[in-house]
């Protein structure tokens, strides 16, 4: 009777044991998607937390030397000359396009029902809350923001930033601080003359190319401005000085690996400081417009 | 005097794997050993550049790995160190590499004048013509140029110890001669401790009052020029006698 039973069941164990055996690979081949993706979170949110607690420590450092009277001066003009100064034409060149291409599409939406003197205030406003800081912001990352994560990055693979710590120095402040705060320091004013430079722009490319008068764009212009505007102008130019140098000198800090490193290291920068900017630009309005 | 306690260092392999040694004060101690053995590692953790998994560096009895971000400032500007490369700063001329080796308040103590005089001082030391090298930038210069520079920046602050990670690599024979030279002129002279992590074997048998080797992350030998010359350990051998070295290498 045992052996019967036993016969009997042996069919049924077999499958069992195989379900029992196959059932975790099965669990494990339907899961392994969302695992995958769950390791990617983790990995992605493990390295955010692992720049921003590393960018928050440089940040207080910079502070530091700053208040207890350590940036090297000569430095910081050297940087704010070469951010400043030498970005100018750049900063120009593209505020006058920004200027021309948002009054020529503006003037070609408003041609039917809209009045035409709306265009002045859709050209100042865009160019003040968003245009000016953003592409100066843009334009910085590209002309200074790679250059520093490029320049500290080589020093780091050619042992200078270790030379650096056996004289005694402390590299945040004497390369990460001066850059900092010429950022800081910079950028406000970039931003103010590329809104003037592109609100100019604006006027002449109504004048000649939508046939808007001059004062008509302007009393388009007053008629909607708030003086707050310039205020959130210049608040996201402090914001994007900050960043830009910020995110470039924790960069060329963390480089390794030789030349191909400070490769790797400035693309990864770049590309950081763009989302940056346009994640923290996303943030303004609901923070300082509502 | 600098003491290393039980050295462990792990990167992607154990580099260091339990080194302890004691170099006395005013000693030069040269440190040979096959390539990728922590020789480098070792050094960089004498002023914190590295630090170490487990153990401590002692310098004159205080801790390094232990030591707050001021106190270590403090101990690397006792320390001189020469690098691999020379690390010159790409951005400043030779006069300016150099007089960075002088620490800021000392400099503005001292004044211009005697911050030059120190710096042609070093220059000379180290075999080159200071108004001739002193306008020019490191890339103008040789790999031995460079190298020499190197050295003048680091004796130029009149360290109490000195730290050479591979000195005449690179440099041909006359003048890696006259940097061992000048290592041991600059030992005899200050009484400075010293450290050179080198692959130059007659060198360092020349300059060294001990020799270390280093072989697999520990600590091998340790002994004068004369006890390394005649140990018996094959390695060591291979190490002091070319012939012997290219009949390890035949059977490897």
């Amino acid at each position: 009777m045992a052996d019967a039973l036993s016969a009997a069941w042996r069919p049924l164990r077999l499958p069992m044991r195989c379900a029992t055996r196959k059932e975790p690979a099965i669990v494990e081949m339907l899961l392994s998607p969302f695992v995958a993706v769950v390791r990617g979170v983790n990995r992605v949110g493990e390295s955010i937390a692992v720049h921003a607690g590393e960018m928050g420590i440089l940040a207080w450092r910079v502070v530091s030397a700053l208040f207890r009277g350590k940036m090297p001066y000569r430095e910081f003009l050297t940087q704010a000359y070469s951010m400043g100064i030498q970005s100018l034409p750049l900063v120009c060149v593209t505020a006058i396009l920004s200027g021309v291409v948002t009054t020529q599409q503006g003037g070609y939406q408003f041609t039917s029902s809209i009045p035409l003197y709306v265009l002045g205030s859709v050209v100042t406003a865009g160019v003040v809350l968003e245009l000016g800081p953003v592409l100066t912001a843009i334009v910085m990352i590209g002309r200074v923001g790679a250059r520093i994560t490029a320049e500290i990055g080589t020093m780091q693979v050619s042992e200078q930033i270790d030379a650096l710590y056996s004289l005694g120095r402390d590299p945040i402040v004497v390369l990460g601080a001066p850059r900092i705060i010429a950022g800081l320091v910079t950028m406000p004013a970039l931003v103010a003359i590329a809104n003037v430079v592109g609100i100019f722009a604006g006027v002449v490319a109504a004048e000649l190319d939508v046939g808007l008068g001059r004062e008509s764009f302007l009393y388009g212009a007053r008629l909607f401005w708030h003086s707050y505007d310039l205020f959130y102008s210049i608040a996201k130019a402090v914001a994007f000085g900050f960043v830009i140098p910020l995110i470039s000198v924790h960069m060329g800090l963390r480089t390794r690996g030789g030349a191909e490193g400070v490769g790797r290291a400035t693309t990864a920068s770049v590309v950081f400081m763009i989302i940056a900017i346009l994640v923290s630009d996303a943030m303004f309005p609901p923070l300082f417009l509502d | 005097m600098i003491e290393y306690r039980d050295i462990h260092k792990t990167f992607d392999a154990p580099v260091l794997s339990g080194v302890s040694l004691t170099v006395p004060a005013g000693e030069t101690l040269a440190i040979v050993g096959p390539s990728g053995t922590g020789k480098s590692v070792l050094l960089k953790t004498t002023i914190g550049l590295i630090v170490p998994d487990q153990g401590d560096v002692l310098l004159d009895g205080e801790s390094v790995v232990s030591a707050s971000r001021e106190k270590l400032q403090e101990i690397r500007r006792r320390v001189g160190y020469v690098f691999q490369n020379a690390a010159l700063f790409d951005s400043m001329n030779v006069y300016e590499n150099v007089a960075y080796g002088i620490q800021d308040q000392i400099a503005k103590e001292l004044g211009r004048q005697e911050v030059l005089k120190r710096v042609v001082q070093a220059l000379e030391d180290v075999n080159l013509d200071p108004p001739a090298v002193m306008p020019k930038l490191p890339a103008e210069l040789s790999g031995g140029m460079r190298k020499r520079v190197g050295l003048a920046r680091a004796i130029v602050g009149r360290p109490e110890i000195l730290l050479y990670d591979e000195p005449v690599t690179g440099l041909d024979p006359i003048n890696a001669a006259a940097v061992d030279r000048l290592i041991k002129y600059i030992g005899d002279k200050t009484q400075v401790t010293s450290i050179v992590v080198t692959h130059d074997i007659e060198g360092a048998l020349l300059l060294a009052d001990r020799v270390g080797l280093l072989e697999g992350g520990k600590l091998r030998f340790i002994g004068t020029p004369q006890a390394f010359r005649s140990s018996t350990d094959p390695l060591v051998r291979a190490f002091a006698d070319r012939e012997a070295a290219a009949a390890a290498a035949a059977v490897m």
